[in-house]
């Protein structure tokens, strides 16, 4: 086939930039990868970009396409080509350009390291002499975030820290989530403080863009709000962002909907509101703020109060209570027809590992060899496809 | 007419309530007869979802519970809101085990059971395509006369777009299509995609004031007359908080931003009593009166 591309050539030492056009000739199967290495061997061997395995485990080949964050060896060219479409290819954001589609990665890999990406141990060792055993339901939590291959791809696009380049971002987030959900580590009340910090995790706008772009599944967004969840369940709730989010817990129970007024003393404390005073004036001058009379409240709102104080009994604290969604999610992933099992869609081609489901396997609930073995009477029983 | 279960959210219930008057006066012009629910609460706004999982997803359950007795579709005019119902949902929908388990407690407190029947979708999808971007065109009689509009999604109806689902999330179409229908000119811009800064407003002010300057400033270079977003809090950050950007930079933006049911509303002929533009900060009227809209 033929592929056109435009890339963005840039040199840092000398600051110059252009859009260069190249036309080669690829094989239908071609990666954009495939396609950048057609074009430095054959048409300009000055182009500089990052590569290793060539089958999205090592995480070197980030770039933009079409703006977008891409790995380049998980990207096909077959159908952009087909289209018609010349995409523009580009470096990665939020990270400084070395040259051409190499970004320089210290900024990125110093907030990795600042998260302790490593297990600190402090568990008890079981008095028979075996290993430390994690049930399946605890590793569902991490099971996400333990697929990152540190591309970068999330943080390119991560909204926020285009605004604070100090944010420590979508990846360190979702690794540092890795290890409080690990019940082997000790360090969690540590970590959840420094994650809890100015740069940290209620610095996250919510924007999702880490969600959309990342190549592996791993959902950062969703690592960062597990870390709140944990946060919150440890009494870690000193940042204006966990009086936030318990702002709205309160509201639902008390009048059902947000009580938008009481929000910023709140979220800020009386002396801060107080400095948004003239803001807050010329909110009221046009309806925007002030106390409702009567005040607002959802009829019922009763049973609100009353599912909170149920679901706190039930006690799915933290993380735990996070639906991690694989049921759901996988069929959204794979494209449900509405016919098939979810043992169908997981045996297709392409499809992601079968994960672990609440409520499969053995009577006990786990499912997994590991939990039979230590339930007395229940039989191994095998994950469905197979497996130890 | 199509029924909906009407879910109004928190901002429309108090703070842009002229979301709530725009969105009923003209929904029977765009073929929604609107049902209000009356016993549901906030969503969480993400923030519920952030602290307490568990009940963020109870609290969704109920809501679509209630929406379920009355309509297929639960008709929401916020992003946020859409996010947190879809997200909800489709875990609920796709997972019978804990349909169950959430269907037990809310038996427990005298909610009716969530049958997994209720589809949410947004007031944008509604009038993008089909019968009702059918209707939006008859309706839109008055037109926009080539005003130019700057579309700005947010991000929590485009992204996750494994949850949202409706358009491309990097080139989504919805908002272009209707301005045009309208008979306003849809103009481009880098930033209509990303995000306003509003929920970290309150907690990061300086860093939400950096996202937020982005669509304004190019909105305006883009020769912009106003903003149109189908987000109350976006519309909240971009509206309220232009006057912070605009002492923070010493520059003047004065870009009107209107609801998504106002924009449509103004080419439909809506009353000020409807359309209540005086609730805004920036005051839009200037800008639709120069033009003679």
């Amino acid at each position: 086939m033929q592929v056109a591309l435009k890339i963005w050539r840039y040199d840092s030492s000398s600051g110059e930039r252009a859009l260069r056009e190249y036309e080669i000739d690829a094989p239908d199967e071609a990666t954009l990868l495939d396609c950048l290495d057609i074009v430095k061997d054959r048409h300009d061997g000055t182009l500089a970009y990052r590569k290793s395995c060539r089958m999205m485990i090592c995480g070197s080949c980030g770039m933009r396409m079409n703006g977008a964050a891409v790995l380049a060896c998980k990207t096909r060219m077959y159908e952009i080509a087909q289209a018609g479409e010349v995409p523009v290819i580009s470096a990665m954001g939020n990270l400084p350009i070395v040259k051409d589609l190499v970004v320089d990665m210290d900024p990125f890999w110093s907030k990795f390291k600042a998260m302790k990406p490593y297990l600190q141990p402090g568990y008890d060792v079981p008095q028979d002499g075996r290993e430390y055993r994690i049930s399946q339901e605890r590793m569902n939590v991490i099971h996400k975030e333990a697929l990152c291959i540190n591309c970068g791809c999330c943080v390119s696009e991560c909204n926020a820290m285009e605004s604070d380049p100090e944010f420590l971002g979508p990846q360190a987030l979702a690794k540092g989530m890795r290890f409080v959900g690990d019940p082997r580590d000790a360090a969690t009340v540590e970590r959840l403080e420094q994650y809890s910090g100015p740069h940290g995790i209620w610095e996250c706008t919510r924007c999702f863009f880490c969600n959309e772009r990342c190549p592996k599944g791993v959902d950062p967004r969703d690592a960062i709000a597990k870390l709140g969840a944990e946060a919150i369940s440890n009494g870690i709730d000193r940042d204006m962002g966990a009086k936030h989010a318990k702002w709205f817990i309160r509201s639902t129970e008390t009048t059902g909907w947000l009580r938008e007024t009481e929000l910023v003393p709140k979220t800020q404390g009386i002396v801060s509101s107080v400095k948004q005073m003239k803001f807050a004036m010329g909110l009221i001058k046009h309806n925007k703020a002030g106390l409702a009379f009567p005040p607002h409240v959802a009829r019922d709102v009763g049973e609100a109060r009353n599912l909170h104080k149920l679901v706190k009994e039930q006690d799915r604290q933290g993380a735990m209570g996070h639906v991690q969604g694989e049921r759901a999610l996988a069929r959204l992933a794979h494209g449900h027809s509405g016919e098939e099992t979810l043992d169908e869609i997981y045996e297709r081609q392409g499809a992601f590992t079968r994960p672990y489901l609440p409520g499969e396997g053995s009577a006990g609930g786990q499912g997994s060899l590991t939990q039979a073995d230590v339930t007395p009477g229940e039989e191994p029983t095998k994950k469905p496809g197979g497996g130890a | 007419m199509k029924t909906v279960a009407y879910y109004k959210g928190c901002l429309a219930s108090l703070s842009a309530k002229e979301l709530d008057t725009s969105t009923q006066a003209l929904a029977p012009r765009v073929g929604l007869e609107l049902v209000e629910l009356e016993s549901v609460t906030c969503c969480g706004a993400g923030d519920i979802h952030e602290a307490e999982p568990d009940y963020y997803l109870h609290l969704n359950a109920r809501i679509l519970a209630y929406a379920g007795q009355v309509a297929d579709t639960l008709l929401t005019v916020c992003n946020v809101c859409t996010l947190n119902l879809r997200q909800a949902n489709h875990m609920l929908q796709g997972d019978a085990d804990l349909l169950d388990r959430v269907n037990e407690n809310l038996k427990t407190v005298g909610v009716p059971e969530y049958r997994g029947n209720v589809e949410v979708r947004h007031l944008l999808w509604e009038i993008a395509e089909g019968e009702g971007y059918e209707l939006l065109k008859q309706a839109a009689h008055k037109g926009l006369k080539g005003l130019k509009v700057a579309p700005f999604y947010g991000c929590q109806i485009l992204r996750p777009s494994k949850i949202m689902g409706f358009e491309d999330p990097d080139r989504p179409w919805s908002l272009e299509r209707i301005i045009e229908a309208c008979g306003g000119e849809a103009i481009d811009y880098p930033a209509k995609i990303k995000c306003c800064g509003f929920p970290i407003i309150q907690a990061r002010e300086e860093t939400a004031m950096g996202e937020l300057i982005q669509p304004v400033e190019q909105a305006l270079e883009a020769g912009a007359d106003v903003m149109v977003t189908p987000c109350p809090l976006c519309h909240l950050s971009l509206d309220a908080w232009q006057s912070k950007l605009e002492a923070a930079t010493g520059k003047s933006f004065k870009l009107p931003i209107l609801h998504l049911a106002q924009l449509v509303g103004v080419a439909a002929g809506l009353e000020e009593s409807e359309l209540k533009f005086k609730r805004h900060i920036v005051d839009p009227r200037p800008a639709l009166e120069q033009l003679q809209v």
